[in-house]
């Protein structure tokens, strides 16, 4: 596109020609090469989702297998990856069927995506652990396990950890990508199913199941009865009958679940295990990052990449000081078709751009002072900018442009 | 006024929603503010522990105290609590205070509530009730309560709990609460539900299939749907060939070499970009309109530095009103 004689009109017109930075920092690659799970967390609308399926993308394309696992009720990477529907079950992307030009540090890599879908995530979880084989029937005709299967405080973490546990013990897949909910509790997995969780509390489950209550308490106090004859007068006998099943289904998931939270929790705490706070530069979105970003140091785990997405480029408010007319006049001399201009409309085009600009310069300039800010807290190093496109990511050829903004030490197409 | 600030003042309850990152808290204080302006007393509630407001209107909002905004009149916020909503609710069925203050005291039924599912939801539309009953006079205290609904996916499952617990429970006082309650939200004439949406691929089909499901398990429409941040044209259709020329033979063409390229080159391929958003959303707008019937309010992108400065000029939109115009523009 950008032609020889261009340079010389680009002079003219003030553009200063200096070289990029010679050291591209980049604090993802090595990661990608290495890790065994990335955890994606952050606020929503940042294209997260979108992001996160960038990060596998890129492990697939230095010759590694990768599954993106998002469970996000919207069916986000579905349409971030062009396909209708994610089932639950992993799916393949054919990258040769999807590219043009097959980059050859692809190699043996795979790129593999699944969403989960709650509700039957829910339903999968109970026939598994289920102590006989009528127990899913007999959630299914609850009111409130079918109201809420899919919305479930905490629930869509259990489940998705026990995918990622799959997935991670499978042995097929050498990196997992977990794009979380953009929620504030979204990092409480991380607490283990041992310490978090008021949901499967024992002492809730136990004081509703009367014949599992033991102990001193249970029978001199008997708290359950109490409160459950008040409940019952409050919300009525069936509300609370209802509830009582509810908690009796869950029970052995319980049970099921907390005993593969040591597992999962070294899984975590593993050295392979790395996680990523995605964002933009939104002021307020910052704030949310930096939220999630102390979150996961209560959490004893730390935030090893900050990716900044959407950065508007550097627009400046002084650009506009050295284009008058005379400049867009200039530049047209090299574009076809414009000879007949008059003055007059290059003098109105440069007014209306100049509108226009001045605007988006002023964004420009509060998501860097909002970088900057950043950048001094957490350290420059840790951070990565992608620049704000002006399309939606809806194909893997477009998935591949944005992920060469990850990784720009490891060029897609060398 | 514009039409969509003139549907709503008869409409009492406003449930605002929306995917995560459109700007609903935005959309919901500059829609809280435009009814103020009206003369009306608007309180919005947020259901979050994390509160936008709190940061908006530079308030404390705690313990589900009710807060005067204190920039603008006749706007107050309060961020709900479910826990607090729930000592409303318990005392309002127990025969004495005494009796609820031993059920909230009780550690072990309050781990019970704030995990026992529905409960929290009923809570909390049952002391928005409380809120449309207040009075003052004979009047009703407010006008208008906004509640900030939780994202989307979520919203219609919140939304549906009091029919849900009314087919569950029939008889009694509390089958008869929700039973109203879930009245009150199929009432086209009182109840607003709104769905704040971008001109973005993402957030668009995330608004259809939510029409879709209030349509499915409410029985009622979403009222309308607030295009949030759509992009003006950056210049007049007239310039249009010369922008397209001079579009390509731009030296810097791709993001990354902007920092290095010179004044034009920004300038052009900053209009560029606007150009390039102006017609995505033109697109989405056209998709959401095809499969939603609810009317779209397209709300402008503001461009200001200052979330207070958005607010008002989204108010000034629903008002209809020129308001100080861009800050830096009008200066």
């Amino acid at each position: 596109m950008v032609l020889a004689g261009l340079a010389a009109c680009a002079s003219q017109n003030g553009d200063d020609v200096s070289d990029a930075s010679t050291t591209i920092h980049d604090p993802i690659a090595p990661l990608l090469e290495s890790a065994r799970l990335i955890v994606c967390c952050g606020p929503g609308g940042v294209g997260k989702t979108t992001t996160a399926a960038a990060l596998g993308l890129r492990g697939v394309l230095m010759g590694r297998k990768v599954i993106v696992l998002t469970i996000d009720p919207a069916k986000r990477l579905a349409n971030s990856l062009g396909l209708s529907e994610l089932s639950n079950t992993p799916q393949q992307i054919d990258l040769r069927e999807n590219l043009e030009q097959v980059p050859d540090s692809l190699g043996d890599g795979e790129f593999w995506a699944m969403m989960l879908d709650q509700k039957k995530t829910l339903d999968d979880l109970v026939r598994k652990y289920a102590p006989d084989p009528g127990a899913l029937e007999r959630a299914e005709n609850n009111n409130i396990y079918r109201l809420l299967s899919s919305t479930l405080h905490g629930m869509q973490e259990y489940m998705a950890l026990d995918k990622l546990h799959d997935l991670y013990t499978g042995g097929y897949f050498d990196l997992v990508v977990l794009d979380t909910p953009p929620t504030k509790n979204a990092l409480e997995f991380l607490e283990t199913p041992s310490r978090a969780k008021t949901f499967f509390d024992e002492r809730i489950i136990k004081w509703f199941l009367p014949n599992r209550r033991a102990g001193f308490f249970g029978r001199v106090l008997d708290p359950g009865s109490i409160v459950l004859k008040l409940l019952g007068r409050i919300f009525g006998e069936t509300f609370v009958t209802e509830l009582t099943e509810f908690f009796e289904t869950l029970e052995f998931l319980q049970q099921a679940l907390q005993s593969r939270g040591e597992m999962i929790d070294y899984i975590m705490r593993d050295q392979q295990t790395h996680f990523f706070v995605i964002t933009s530069a939104d002021p307020r979105r910052m704030k949310e990052a930096l939220f999630f970003h102390e979150k996961l140091a209560e959490l004893g785990q730390r935030a090893e990449a900050f990716i900044i997405n959407r950065v508007i480029p550097p627009f400046n408010p002084d650009d506009l000081q050295k284009v008058d007319a005379d400049a867009i006049a200039g530049l047209a001399k090299n574009a076809q078709g414009l000879d007949s201009i008059d003055r007059a409309q290059f003098d109105a085009l440069r007014k209306d751009l100049a509108s226009t600009y001045k605007m988006l310069a002023r964004l420009a300039v509060r998501d860097q002072d909002a970088i900057e800010d950043l950048s001094k807290k957490l350290g420059a190093g840790a951070l990565r900018r992608v620049p704000l496109l002006g399309q939606d990511v809806h194909s893997i050829e477009q998935l591949v442009s944005l992920s060469e903004f990850l990784t720009p030490s490891k060029p897609v197409y060398a | 006024m514009t039409d969509m600030l003139h549907d709503l003042l008869d409409k009492r309850l406003i449930f605002i929603t929306g995917k995560g990152g459109v700007g609903k808290s935005t959309a919901t204080a500059g829609l809280g503010l435009a009814l103020a302006r009206k003369g009306k007393r608007v309180l919005i509630v947020e259901t979050d522990t994390y509160s936008a407001m709190a940061d908006l209107f530079s308030l404390t909002l705690s313990d589900s105290n009710i807060e005067k905004v204190k920039q603008f009149d006749g706007l107050e916020v309060v961020n709900l609590y479910a826990e607090d909503a729930l000592v409303h609710a318990i005392k309002q069925f127990v025969p004495s205070d005494r009796v609820a203050r031993s059920v909230i005291g009780n550690r072990v039924a309050r781990v019970f509530f704030k995990a026992a599912p529905s409960v929290n939801e009923f809570s909390i539309l049952n002391m928005v009730r409380y809120y449309l009953d207040k009075t003052r006079g004979t009047r009703p205290y407010y006008d208008h309560v906004i509640v900030d609904l939780p994202a989307s996916g979520h919203a219609v499952t919140f939304l549906n709990v009091p029919k849900t617990l009314n087919g569950m429970v029939r008889v009694g006082r509390f089958a008869q609460i929700c039973q109203e309650l879930a009245d009150q939200i199929e009432d086209t004439r009182q109840t607003a539900i709104l769905a704040v949406c971008l001109p973005e691929e993402m957030p668009v089909n995330e608004t259809i299939e939510l029409s879709e499901a209030i349509e499915e398990n409410l029985e009622r429409k979403l009222s309308m749907i607030m295009l949030n941040m759509v992009h003006e044209r950056p210049f007049g259709q007239t310039h249009d060939e010369v922008f397209g020329a001079l579009r390509k033979v731009t030296p810097a063409q791709k993001p990354e070499e902007l920092a290095n390229a010179g004044a034009l080159s920004r300038v052009i391929q900053g209009n560029a970009l606007a150009l390039d958003w102006y017609e995505r959303d033109l697109i989405y707008i056209d998709l959401l309109g095809q499969k939603t019937a609810s009317p779209i309010i397209e709300i402008p992108m503001f461009y200001e530095k200052e979330g207070l400065r958005v607010i008002e000029r989204v108010a000034d939109f629903l008002c209809g009103e020129p308001g100080g115009g861009d800050t830096e523009l009008a200066s």
